[in-house]
């Protein structure tokens, strides 16, 4: 029954609740610019509902579907296989013959049609003008809203223009609407970027100038939910990377893959096989930097001064069970067997589950990297003395010289190995991070192994009573 | 499933058991003529004649049977199970989605081999589909090779008029399934679990036709000459270009509904010579068929449109 899998486009996996939690780039590319974050509820409807339904009767699917980006048409089959519930409860995305494509509609007039309603549903603000483009009415929908609202109880049929600033704009004001429509604007009282649409309300016949305007105000990003954890006590420069640098870099990476990836995989044509490969190199050159980027800034974030964990009960089975769910595509690509030992609720940590978590799926995905194709991975947890108990994976990779262990969880170490999956990815700072993880949760991380012998790796955590 | 729940009331009033009885028997007499009718006059081609219902009726035994044995294997079915076959047969049959689908498949069979006869026009293998197999591009070649390996099987069984039931579009296998299950005497719970396990969609027979007539692109239009394609690959193209389901582009291909393939190629986008070439290869056309050089694609496609919710009004 198993196809060959050599011409899927694109994977993704899903969890319970139908979030995205990995994706290829193309997958991540329209994730994002159907208005999702990665990971982050699934935000292709097509795809969403495909899901929903492959979830429901627990069957795989394989249906063709095709999305709207925004741009273009996409356009391809998808196979939806649903994981049972030891597995998280999710979905496999395998998308196969990706196509994009000019949106079909029928004429540009049917778009401008389609992205006015769009525009007219996702505006927070919404204004009704006079011919002189002075406001006569005003909607606010969100809280930062309201200091425009305020000011033009002040001033009663002020002109649009001079109470929301439009900084690409110099002329003076009013300017023909056709120049003012989609300019960016800032609306007082809110710290958003905003887009300003002027849609004329024509007289019957048309030809003349407008009776009057619409006119939609658009965040161009949502409103910041309140912080629900105190903010930590750090100086604000101590935070560069994961405050300013790793959104600003995020995107022109991802566009780097991206368009990488559509060379390599000859989406917009053929090409000499030659190019594909550089065109990989280059793909993976930019997932490599995207990686060390969150790592850069998970590091900063671990390091701070005030850094502190929650304190929860942790049950460690069920940890290394989710962690083993998020790896199982890419361990099935190696044919690299995970085994969890235990059974869920026997081994109850006091740490932070997500933080737990993401020491498993760095150890677990290193013991990937290093074994041998068609080898197994072994994760049991287990009650140590004095009140702790542990989670030890164990691969059966080439292991790690004496010497080396000493230095393996020092900053940009690089564990020292080759890696067995091909080009090494890693940062130098996943087993580093991960020790201090340990170490703030009360924790340790430590590692036996002997050449030739396979790596040990051991999470200590205090026992929860 | 109505009639069901009517039944099981009317027996807990004895006096009423006898007047539904006779209800029923009465409304069976006054069907039996026009079906009779109806089976009798189209000697020839119809889209439903005698070998269609055997192959209808062949399928869901076959069907049935499966569920019986629950993923045991049919050699685990005793001789003695044939009263809890038919009454599962019975199950089956009122499922309206399920019967659709039924008969589609009982009609593309038969419309195959009245095609091999006519036009010596393989069914498994056509010579479009050799080209695919031979395609550069490699996904499309690998899943040219399945869909064959698929048609082959899907001809064979058609011929023992079977139908496994792995080979169902994901819904109609999960209500198959769910017909299974609520037997009065339950079969194995872990093998109809196992039969869940191991489904998947995407190896079915007419999954692997969209994956290949998805993954041809902009070639799909090569599907549109009927002579090359073959009807499964035909009506699998005529679906994604029209924008109609597969299975009425397979009754379109049937001699009674040739009004309705001049509208599907010409949703597809085809011009009036285009459609007379394959109309002729089809089914004859009437004299209706300048009219069509009349209707433009995006009109073509509205009327199927209109076409289908008539269709599932009546249904």
């Amino acid at each position: 029954m198993e196809q060959a899998e050599s011409f899927v486009a694109a994977r993704g996996l899903t969890d319970e609740r139908d979030r995205l939690l990995i994706a290829d780039t193309p997958l991540a590319l329209l994730q994002e610019r159907c208005g999702g974050s990665l990971p982050g509820t699934l935000a292709i409807p097509e795809l969403l509902e495909q899901v929903q339904h492959a979830r429901a009767i627990g069957l795989r699917i394989a249906r063709a579907f095709s999305a709207f980006d925004g741009e273009d048409m996409i356009s391809g089959f998808v196979r939806i296989n649903p994981r049972g519930i030891e597995a998280g409860g999710g979905c496999e995305l395998l998308v196969e013959s990706w196509q994009r494509s000019p949106a079909a509609f029928a004429s540009s007039h049917a778009l401008a049609h389609y992205l006015d309603a769009i525009d007219r549903a996702s505006a927070e603000i919404t204004l009704r003008l006079d011919a002189r483009q002075h406001v006569q009415t005003i909607g606010v929908l969100s809280a930062d809203g309201a200091g425009l609202a305020d000011a033009l109880a002040a001033q009663p049929g002020a002109l649009w223009s001079d109470l929301i600033a439009l900084p690409d704009i110099a002329h003076r004001r009013p300017l023909h609407w056709r120049l003012l429509d989609g300019a960016a604007c800032e609306v007082p009282g809110s710290a958003r970027n905003w887009r300003a649409r002027l849609m004329p309300i024509a007289e019957y016949g048309g030809g003349r100038e407008p009776l009057g305007f619409e006119l939609l105000l658009i965040a161009d990003e949502p409103l910041a939910e309140e912080a629900a954890l105190p903010a930590p006590a750090t100086r604000e420069d101590s935070r560069l990377f994961a405050r300013t640098l790793t959104p600003a870099l995020r995107q022109p990476l991802t566009r780097i893959a991206a368009n990488a990836e559509t060379i390599r995989a000859r989406l917009a044509g053929p090409l000499h096989q030659d190019y594909c490969h550089y065109a990989a190199t280059i793909a993976n050159a930019a997932q490599h930097l995207a990686g060390l980027l969150d790592d850069l800034a998970d590091l900063e974030v671990v390091e701070a001064p005030g850094f502190t964990t929650l304190a929860e009960e942790v049950d460690l089975v069920d940890a290394a069970r989710k962690a083993v769910g998020i790896l199982g595509v890419r361990a099935r690509d190696r044919r690299i067997a995970l085994h969890v030992a235990g059974a869920d609720g026997t081994v109850l940590a006091r740490a932070e589950f997500r933080r737990v978590l993401q020491i498993l799926i760095n150890l677990v995905s290193n013991a990937i990297a290093y074994s041998p194709e068609g080898s197994a991975v072994w994760i049991s947890a287990v009650t140590t003395e004095n009140e702790r108990v542990a989670v030890i994976v164990r691969d059966e990779g080439p292991g790690i010289s004496a010497e080396r262990v000493l230095r393996i969880f020092e900053k940009f170490e690089r564990l020292g190995r080759d890696s067995a999956g091909g080009s090494d990815k890693g940062s130098g700072l996943g087993l580093y991070i991960a020790r201090l993880l340990a170490h703030a949760m009360g924790g340790d991380l430590s590692v036996i192994s002997r050449e030739g012998e396979g790596a040990s790796f051991m999470l200590e955590l205090p026992r929860a009573d | 499933m109505g009639t069901f729940s009517a039944d099981h009331a009317a027996q807990l009033r004895p006096g009423h058991l006898l007047a539904a009885e006779l209800a029923r028997s009465q409304r069976a007499a006054v069907a039996t003529l026009p079906v009779l009718r109806h089976l009798l006059a189209s000697d020839g081609p119809s889209l439903v004649s005698e070998a269609v219902v055997a192959r209808v009726r062949g399928m869901l035994r076959d069907l049935a049977t499966q569920l019986h044995a629950g993923g045991r294997g049919l050699a685990a079915v005793s001789e003695h199970a044939a009263p809890e076959i038919d009454a599962l047969v019975v199950q089956l049959g009122v499922h309206e989605a399920l019967l659709a689908h039924i008969h589609t498949l009982a009609l593309e069979s038969q419309l195959a081999e009245r095609f091999e006869q006519r036009l010596s026009l393989d069914p498994v293998l056509s010579p479009l589909l050799q080209e695919l197999i031979a395609s550069d591009d490699q996904a499309v070649a690998e899943l040219a090779m399945n869909v064959l390996a698929a048609q082959t099987r899907f001809m064979q069984s058609q011929r023992r008029m079977e139908l496994p039931l792995a080979e169902l579009p994901a819904d109609l296998f999960r209500t198959a399934l769910q017909i299974g299950a609520n037997r009065d005497q339950p079969g194995s719970p872990a093998g109809l679990a196992a039969l869940m396990a191991s489904y998947d969609e995407a190896a079915t027979r007419l999954a692997l036709l969209e994956r290949l007539v998805v993954a041809m692109r902009r070639a799909v239009v090569a599907c549109l000459a009927f002579d090359r394609a073959g009807l499964a690959l035909f009506a699998q193209g005529l679906a994604a270009l029209a924008g109609m389901e597969r299975a009425g582009a397979i009754h379109a291909c049937h001699e009674q509904q040739s009004p309705r393939l001049a509208l599907g190629l010409r949703a597809a986008g085809l011009d009036l010579a285009g459609i007379e070439r394959q109309m002729l290869l089809i089914a004859a056309p009437g004299g209706w068929l300048a009219d069509i050089a009349e209707i433009t694609p995006q009109q073509a496609r509205a009327r199927l449109g209109e076409l289908d919710a008539i269709a599932l009004e009546r249904g």
